[in-house]
């Protein structure tokens, strides 16, 4: 589980590189595909960049950027959301790492 | 007397809670995120209380309602003033939230009445005291102290051969997160006692990951940069770089842990520098980062030399050098420990949990009284017993004052729903909790209020379950007032209306040589619907030919045949609207949208030829494929016939009957079928599309239950044959086991469809696997020889040949050559006169997706 794990993470890492280089369009299939994989094996991957932050969201370990404020936001995410689906419950198995800042 | 059992690792950094009880040691895992440990922080934020790893995140930007490491602070008289609910709260006050805290993970239903709290070896008797106190103010009945370098070696020593020697001078080395210890233990005679110690607060693996940053990624950052004062930018509060500084401090501890089991690690990020973007890849070798630490881990053996040197040792005197916290995990620590003190380390015990295993250990063996139990001498503790009562009858009777009225929508199809309190009593000074049980979401402790609203983050497509619980004033929990709460995500909702029937997919079976249905989207499911399939090509198709792919989308019952169910999208994309060839195995995807009103719209990508094709389908428009409808006519013909065949020779007359009568309907329609052209623009395919139809949802009827369970009867038969005749086998036993799991693996579809044709394919496939199980089986080829060879030469073929085979099956035999025996066996059934079944066409077309 834990290799898996670490799979899912590098191919982020992939998917946040092609981001930045503009150049996500030409592998979006691919990616979607091995999400597609992984959720068929009961894993589920978010990637929680743009969501509401409050300090109850435990699926998170955030790093709070300047000051608080009421309006925060995930601007950065460095590790996914992982949860794991089996037989019908379902079980956080990696804390996303993000950053958060008040828009 | 009852045992303890329970041990507690109260850590200045993370604490733990372990249990030993009949030779089982359980760790237990926090139910928030289910890990070991439980960070030592306490935060008052505006409304609740957080105890843990998400109080720990606000303990910079926060500190003046944030506390941490405040184990240092036990036993003295300082007080931290809460900013937030404008109180002064102690360090033994802060100590019983994190120990409630631990409480938590019990998941067993015990509710731990007595536990072994660890402390330093530098703990005086006041900081002793105010521990003990912390532990009764978190509810704990009895509370008995233990030494954390004893813990640590009782955990080793529990490890370790029943006959070593123990006895000696132990050194117990603790490098955790943020502190370093290093006791010296005395054991004699079974007795343990740490006899000098030293420390420093302030050195542990977070001060290694700003080292390396300082140190390491810096340099290079200006180096690529040129801008000289990088780092003081860098490590400005709130200044323009903090987020990097978070992120490359996350990434400095990741890459700490690769270099423990590689000679070197990569820091890979992007960042924009004085507007300018950047990319870095930084290496960093093992030798880097041991220079980078080296003066740190040589301070920690300076102080593992001054406690060796003031009580007259060397290192030779030490048995055992017992290692505990995170940061002993770094190889480079281990090998200087090794180098200096010549003391080959052993691994065996993990050291981030030794202490509270070790405190666990001694837990067991520790006894209290407990107000619930009679004593040895059997005289109950009345006093206590009593207070205990009183306790939980104040508890309850409390929770009988309160009323808690809820208000939710148990469906939603929103990403949160909102939860609506009502508070009926006298709430002042309780707080409630919420918590998600998958572990990603935890309100912490609020204060409740007669009106309230909470949201709820729900996951997409599950049954997202809550626990509601409520706590006094000291946060014991009011068991009788939890409240479960359960909210779908994704079905059922007044604002989406319910899908009324599955909606499938039909792809081939190239087993059977027939087609199955794959559901997309399942009955009731609330639209809009999305999903994206990805499927082989399971025939080749050259470009230009007039080989089709045929994407089919049913609207019905996925257990039935694809013929009964009714077609409400088709895509054909013959060869000749290929770019190039479309190779037996490349990938198709399918992404498939059901809109509110149930207009179907389909993407289909081809990856080797990397076209799209985009469809959108009216639900009121029949999609009919030509090429599907005559081959599912034949299919259905040769089914029939071979049913027909089946009931007479059962002597099943009245559905014989029925059988002839829809073969004969649907033969009606055979000569038109087959005169229908491509390009036909009539609505005669329509016409037979529909009675064919008609026919198979009639066939599928025929015997109704009665017949589906004598098929399963037949199915489990055949299945119950096999699996007694499988271990008999004497050749290709591994590939018929492989063969018969396949079939199995489809059992639980296979016993819910209501389709006849499905379950008597299954049904041959099982009674062919047995003929080849006993064509592999040594003593049925001896029976099966003779039957053979004492046949009529009528029965042959070509008895001249047979019977050269038979004397070299004899000699085959006699000699004990079973494998060439069996050769010569298979050869001879060759040479028989078989009766011709009815044979389907085996140029099996199907739809081309597998």
């Amino acid at each position: 589980m834990e290799q898996i794990i670490q799979i899912i993470n590098q191919i982020s890492e992939i998917n946040q590189k092609l981001i930045q280089e503009n150049v996500l369009p030409k592998f979006e299939r691919i990616l979607n595909r091995l999400f597609s994989i992984f959720e068929e094996e009961g894993y589920i991957c978010t990637m929680p960049l743009g969501e509401k932050y409050n300090d109850a969201r435990t699926d998170c370990t955030a790093n709070v950027v300047g000051k608080e404020g009421k309006n925060m936001i995930i601007t950065q995410v460095i590790k996914p959301i992982i949860y794991k689906k089996a037989n019908g419950t379902i079980t956080l198995l990696q804390k996303g790492i993000v950053m958060v800042e008040n828009i | 007397m009852t045992p303890v059992n329970f041990g507690i690792d109260l850590g200045t950094t993370n604490s733990l809670i372990a249990k030993y009880e009949n030779g089982n040691l359980v760790i237990f895992k926090n139910p928030i995120g289910h890990k070991e440990t439980l960070a030592s922080v306490v935060a008052f934020r505006n409304d609740r209380i957080l105890v843990g790893d998400k109080a720990r995140e606000y303990l910079l930007k926060d500190a003046v309602n944030v506390f941490g490491s405040f184990k240092r602070r036990m036993g003295t008289d300082e007080r931290f003033y809460v900013v937030n609910i404008d109180e002064n709260i102690t360090p033994i006050e802060l100590s019983a939230y994190v120990l409630k805290e631990l409480k938590q993970f019990v998941h067993t239903g015990e509710k731990p009445q007595a536990a072994v709290i660890t402390i330093p070896a530098s703990f005086d008797t006041m900081q002793s005291n105010a521990t003990k106190q912390a532990g009764k103010q978190a509810g704990f009945q009895e509370v008995f102290l233990l030494q954390e370098p004893i813990a640590a070696s009782l955990a080793y020593f529990n490890n370790k051969q029943e006959s070593d020697d123990h006895n000696g001078h132990w050194l117990v080395y603790d490098l955790g997160g943020g502190t370093f210890d290093i006791a010296l233990v005395k054991i004699a005679d079974g007795e343990m006692k740490v006899i000098d110690h030293e420390g420093n607060n302030f050195l542990g693996g977070v001060d290694f990951d700003l080292m390396i940053l300082e140190q390491l990624v810096v340099p290079e950052i200006v180096a690529q940069t040129g801008i000289q004062d990088f780092e003081e930018q860098l490590t400005t509060a709130y200044g323009k770089y903090e987020k990097l500084y978070y992120q490359l401090l996350y990434k400095a501890e990741e890459l700490k842990k690769e270099l423990s089991g590689q000679a070197y690690a990569e820091l890979d990020f992007a960042a924009t520098i004085e507007g300018k973007e950047y990319d870095f890849l930084i290496t960093i070798t093992q030798e880097q980062f041991n220079q980078v630490i080296a003066k740190r881990v040589q301070e920690t053996i300076t102080m593992l030399q001054a406690v060796l040197d003031r009580n007259h040792l060397t290192t030779a005197d030490i048995k055992q050098l017992v290692l505990v916290g995170g940061s002993t995990f770094i190889p480079y620590v281990q090998e200087q420990l090794t180098a200096y003190s010549g003391i080959t380390i052993n691994k065996n015990i993990d050291p981030t949990t030794a202490v509270a295993v070790g405190a666990a250990y001694y837990a067991a063996n520790k006894y209290y009284e407990s107000s619930a139990n009679a004593s040895d001498e059997g005289v109950v503790n009345v006093d206590e017993l009593l207070e205990d009562l009183e306790q939980e009858v104040n508890l309850e009777m409390k929770a009988s004052e309160l009323e808690i009225i809820l208000s939710y929508s148990k469906m939603s199809k929103e990403q949160e729903e909102v939860l609506l309190l009502k508070v009926n009593g006298d709430y002042l000074n309780y707080r409630y909790r919420i918590t998600r049980k998958d572990g990603g979401y935890d309100t912490g402790f609020i204060k409740l209020r007669s009106k309230f609203t909470e949201f709820l983050p729900l996951l997409p497509g599950v049954n997202n379950e809550f626990s509601l619980r409520i706590f006094d004033e000291e946060h014991n929990e009011m068991k009788s007032l939890m409240q479960e709460i359960s909210i779908v995500q994704g079905q059922y909702n007044i604002s989406g209306q319910p899908l009324p029937r599955d909606i499938c997919i039909e792809v081939d079976d190239k087993e059977n040589n027939t087609t199955k249905l794959e559901l997309v989207f399942e009955k009731n499911s609330v639209l809009p619907l999305k999903k994206t399939l990805y499927r082989e090509i399971s025939k080749t198709i050259s470009k230009g030919s007039e080989e089709k792919i045929i994407i089919n989308i049913l609207e019905g019952d996925r257990y039935a045949r694809p013929l009964s169910n009714l077609t409400i999208g088709c895509i054909e994309i013959s060869g000749k609207d290929l770019k190039s060839d479309l190779v037996k195995g490349s990938d198709i995807e399918l992404q498939l949208l059901m809109s509110d009103d149930r207009e179907l719209s389909t993407e289909v990508f081809l990856v080797m030829t990397q076209q799209e094709f985009k469809n959108v389908f009216s639900i009121a428009a029949k999609q009919v494929s030509l090429i599907r409808l005559k081959e599912q006519f034949e299919d259905l013909e040769v089914e029939i016939r071979r049913t027909i065949k089946s009931f007479n020779y059962e002597d099943n007359d009245v559905w014989a009957m029925q059988a002839n009568q829809l073969l004969e309907d649907l033969l009606d329609h055979k000569k038109d079928l087959y005169k229908l052209k491509d390009n036909d623009k009539s609505d005669k395919k329509y016409v037979i599309a529909e009675a064919v139809h008609r026919t198979a949802q009639a066939y599928d009827k025929i015997g109704g239950n009665e017949r589906l369970e004598y098929l399963h009867a037949e199915y489990l038969s055949a299945k119950e044959y096999v699996e007694l005749q499988l271990p008999m086998a004497d050749y290709e036993k591994d590939k018929m086991v492989t063969k018969f799991q396949q079939i199995l693996n489809g059992e639980s579809q296979l016993l819910r469809t209501r389709n006849p044709s499905i379950l008597l394919k299954t049904i041959e496939r099982l009674n062919q696997l047995a003929w080849d199980i006993l064509y592999n089986t040594n003593s049925y080829l001896m029976v099966r020889y003779e039957q053979i060879k004492s046949s009529d030469a009528s029965y042959f073929k070509n008895y001249g040949a047979a019977q050269s085979l038979f004397k070299m099956a004899d000699k085959a035999l006699e000699n004990e050559k079973f494998f060439e025996f069996r050769q010569h066996v298979y050869n001879l059934t060759h040479f028989l006169k078989q009766e011709q079944g009815i044979q389907r066409s085996t140029d099996f077309k199907g739809t081309g997706i597998g």
